[in-house]
């Protein structure tokens, strides 16, 4: 039983949202290439939805694109996401080591991506007057993944449902943590940088005279 | 010797020459408008400057000359002094000024500038510092009517003109004697009369709108206060207010709006009001109804800005930080709004949809290049001409439209009228002009829409980045297309149904195909 291939996998967990990641880690499958894989297309889907969006939809300022936006609430939020989630489980008895983490996170993203290409793509057909499919299909993408996201972090954990929400209200705030951390570090390097580059230049100024 | 000198002259000349073809009479302002993401893009002037008339050029010497029938006394001044407004009387072509600093008031014949009448201090009609005026003909009795603000009077007086230099005063709208009117002075500032010879004057730091007096003097009230903007302060404000005490709220201040500038009457009977306080984003530009109310006041006009975007910009040349300051609002003859920031010296014209159709006008401090302006205090659209008042320069300065000012003006009639069609060839020429004119792409979008070429008017309105009519558009061409392909589409539906058929079917008799077909094949190698 449950002989699947990989892409199998995750059709399995896809349309089994109650026990399809149970079985998952019961197998001890899931792949990190998918994973990756996964996380470029959710990147490949937000610049869809920027770029390829019908011109009736589309509210971006299109005048200048900035791919950096659309990394930081891709694979940013993603790697942040699993740094988070591992290390406010860890500490809270939670079982999923880091990679199956990120594995589970990347399977439960598929429905919002697929559904992101998808109203992407009906909103090159659709009028104003019906933007209700979209917002469907977007919300559809989003409760599905969301189901799934809730499943997935209860299966790799072991934790009750409870706590399984608890843990994933704390993930959020670590992630604001980290971000707020990433950003000070960052501006710190840049102090010391600047610092280290007018010694140099003092130095220099020396030398030459 | 003689061929040095020859050669000297020779370059010289060549010199003056090809310096006076490089020499171009340029627009004293850089041309810019704003496209849908409120960037400013250069765009081509559609006003220029035609002449500046001062006073000498407006006859004014004639007050000083005793041969005249103008003359007022030897030292009258023959300038405009600090003059804060002007009045067009269309029928009559007669342009009114306030002479605020000299106390007079001047009448101007538009067809050639010259001054046709004066009106000063005679004993009985003592002007001081008039800051509004305002004239009506009654072409029934052929008689002109002036109301004038006569501000360090504190009243506003209707007179009726008898001559090129004798008023007949009528009634004076002095400070109303009412419980409404908690002010303790009444200082008149601009003044305008409707149809049914109501008086409304702004009155200077009365923030609860207009005085309207009736015909006959009696005080009628308040006329389209603005409102509060709701600032942060504002908000908390009346959050405190409702948890504090009767002491405390006694010594609170309140929180009044600030008052409009300036008014005009368009010829259908609204009133559009200005206000002139720095960075409003509440009613800084109203269109009142008789009621009272601003038939502005919807979602969609309430996010238009009038006047610049940034509304707090550096000028590079003085080094002075701008902030719009809307000083004057004019209704043209075509029912186009004028407005003039009184900071940049810019002039601001929109159509009644409120979309802005020019910037024009510069001001300088330092030069005085013609055109632009130190202290822009009025404008006035004179037929097709529009004059800018300067208080400072003592002067009007008079703009008239350039070629391209006329393609759009005459596009947008056409366009208002509904005459796409006719209306897509001039804004074919206005595109020629400046390709980056957003209102020309919506214009032809709309005559593609109304010619039933869709594709073309998607590709106009992508351009123009205007989503709503590229969203028509495509409903029509998704018909169309749609209609067009019938055949196919039904005949691709019942394939596919058919095929959907055929593999139940297939199944239900239990033949397994695709492995049949295998089967077939192998036995075929085998053999």
């Amino acid at each position: 039983m449950y002989e699947f291939s990989e892409i199998g996998w995750l059709k399995h967990v896809i349309f089994h949202p109650v026990e399809g990641f149970e079985d998952l880690r019961w197998k001890k499958r899931g792949s990190l290439k998918f994973s990756v894989v996964i996380i470029f297309m959710l990147f490949f889907s937000m610049l869809a939805e920027y770029r390829l969006q019908g011109f009736q939809y589309n509210t971006h300022y299109t005048k200048i694109f900035n791919v950096v936006p659309l990394i930081l609430r891709s694979v940013i939020f993603y790697i942040t996401w699993c740094v988070g989630n591992w290390s406010i489980c860890t500490l809270f008895d939670g079982e999923g080591t880091f990679k199956n983490i990120c594995i589970y996170t990347s399977y439960a993203l598929v429905p919002f991506i697929v559904f992101s290409f998808v109203s992407t793509f009906l909103s090159n057909i659709l009028i104003l007057d019906e933007a209700v499919w979209i917002e469907f299909f977007n919300w559809l993408g989003f409760g599905w993944s969301l189901i799934l996201m809730v499943q997935a972090m209860r299966a790799v954990h072991q934790y009750s449902f409870g706590k399984t929400l608890v843990s994933m209200l704390a993930t959020v705030g670590a992630m604001f943590i980290l971000l707020f951390l990433l950003v000070l570090v960052l501006l710190l390097f840049q102090q010391v940088y600047n610092f280290i580059y007018t010694v140099y230049m003092e130095i220099q100024y020396r030398i030459m005279g | 010797m003689k061929i040095k000198a020859l050669i000297s002259v020779v370059f010289a000349v060549v010199f003056i020459f090809s310096s006076s073809v490089n020499a171009f009479a340029s627009e004293p302002y850089n041309p810019y408008s704003y496209d849908k993401w409120g960037d400013p893009i250069p765009s081509q002037s559609g006003y220029k400057v035609d002449r500046v008339v001062d006073g000498k050029q407006m006859g004014f010497d004639e007050f000083c000359d005793p041969k005249s029938k103008l003359f007022i006394s030897l030292e009258e001044s023959d300038s405009l002094n600090g003059a804060k407004d002007m009045f067009y009387l269309k029928g009559l072509e007669q342009l009114w000024i306030a002479d605020s600093g000299n106390n007079r008031i001047i009448c101007l014949d538009t067809k050639t500038n010259k001054v046709i009448g004066v009106y000063h201090s005679d004993g009985i009609l003592n002007f001081s510092s008039p800051n509004g005026v305002f004239a009506k003909y009654d072409s029934e009795n052929d008689i002109t009517h002036l109301y004038v603000a006569d501000y360090n009077n504190s009243r506003v007086c209707k007179c009726e003109v008898m001559d090129y230099k004798t008023l007949k005063s009528i009634k004076n709208y002095t400070k109303p004697n009412s419980e409404l009117y908690n002010s303790k002075v009444f200082n008149p500032e601009k003044v305008l009369v409707d149809g049914a010879d109501n008086v409304y004057t702004v009155v200077g730091s009365v923030t609860t709108g207009a005085c309207v007096f009736s015909s006959d003097g009696e005080f009628m009230g308040f006329y389209g206060a603005n409102r509060v903007e709701p600032s942060f302060k504002v908000v908390a404000q009346k959050f405190w207010r409702k948890i504090a005490t009767q002491k405390a709220l006694d010594t609170m201040q309140r929180s009044v709006p600030v008052e409009y500038k300036n008014f005009d009457i368009d010829k259908d009977g609204f009133i559009y009001t200005v206000t002139e306080a720095a960075n409003t984003s509440t009613d800084a530009v109203k269109k009142v109804n008789a009621a009272g109310n601003n038939i502005w006041d919807n979602v969609y006009i309430n996010r238009v800005t009038f006047g610049d975007y940034n509304q707090s910009s550096m000028d590079i040349s003085s080094n002075v930080k701008l902030s719009t300051k809307l000083t004057d609002i004019d209704i043209s003859d075509d029912q186009y709004i004028n407005l003039l920031d009184y900071q940049t010296g810019r002039v601001f014209q929109y159509n009644q949809d409120c979309e802005l159709i020019f910037i024009f006008g510069a001001k300088s401090e330092s030069s005085n290049q013609k055109g632009s302006f130190k202290a822009p205090n009025a404008l006035e659209s004179v037929d097709e001409d529009i004059y800018i008042l300067d208080g400072a320069k003592n002067d009007i300065t008079i703009y008239t439209k350039t070629v391209f000012g006329k393609y759009v003006h005459s596009a947008v009639k056409l366009y208002e009228d509904g005459k796409y069609t006719e209306s897509a060839e001039i804004w074919q020429e206005v595109v020629k002009r400046d390709g980056g004119y957003n209102l020309a792409y919506v214009g032809l979008g709309k005559a593609c829409v109304y010619n039933g070429e869709y594709k073309q008017a998607m590709k106009y309105f992508k351009i123009s980045q205007s989503r709503k009519n590229y969203d028509k558009a495509y409903e029509y061409y998704r018909e169309q297309w749609l209609s067009e392909h019938f055949g196919i589409i039904s005949a691709a539906i019942i394939i596919l149904i058919l095929l959907l058929i055929l593999n139940a079917v297939i199944k239900n008799l239990g033949i397994n195909l695709k492995g049949s077909i295998v089967r077939f094949f192998k036995n075929h190698k085998k053999s």
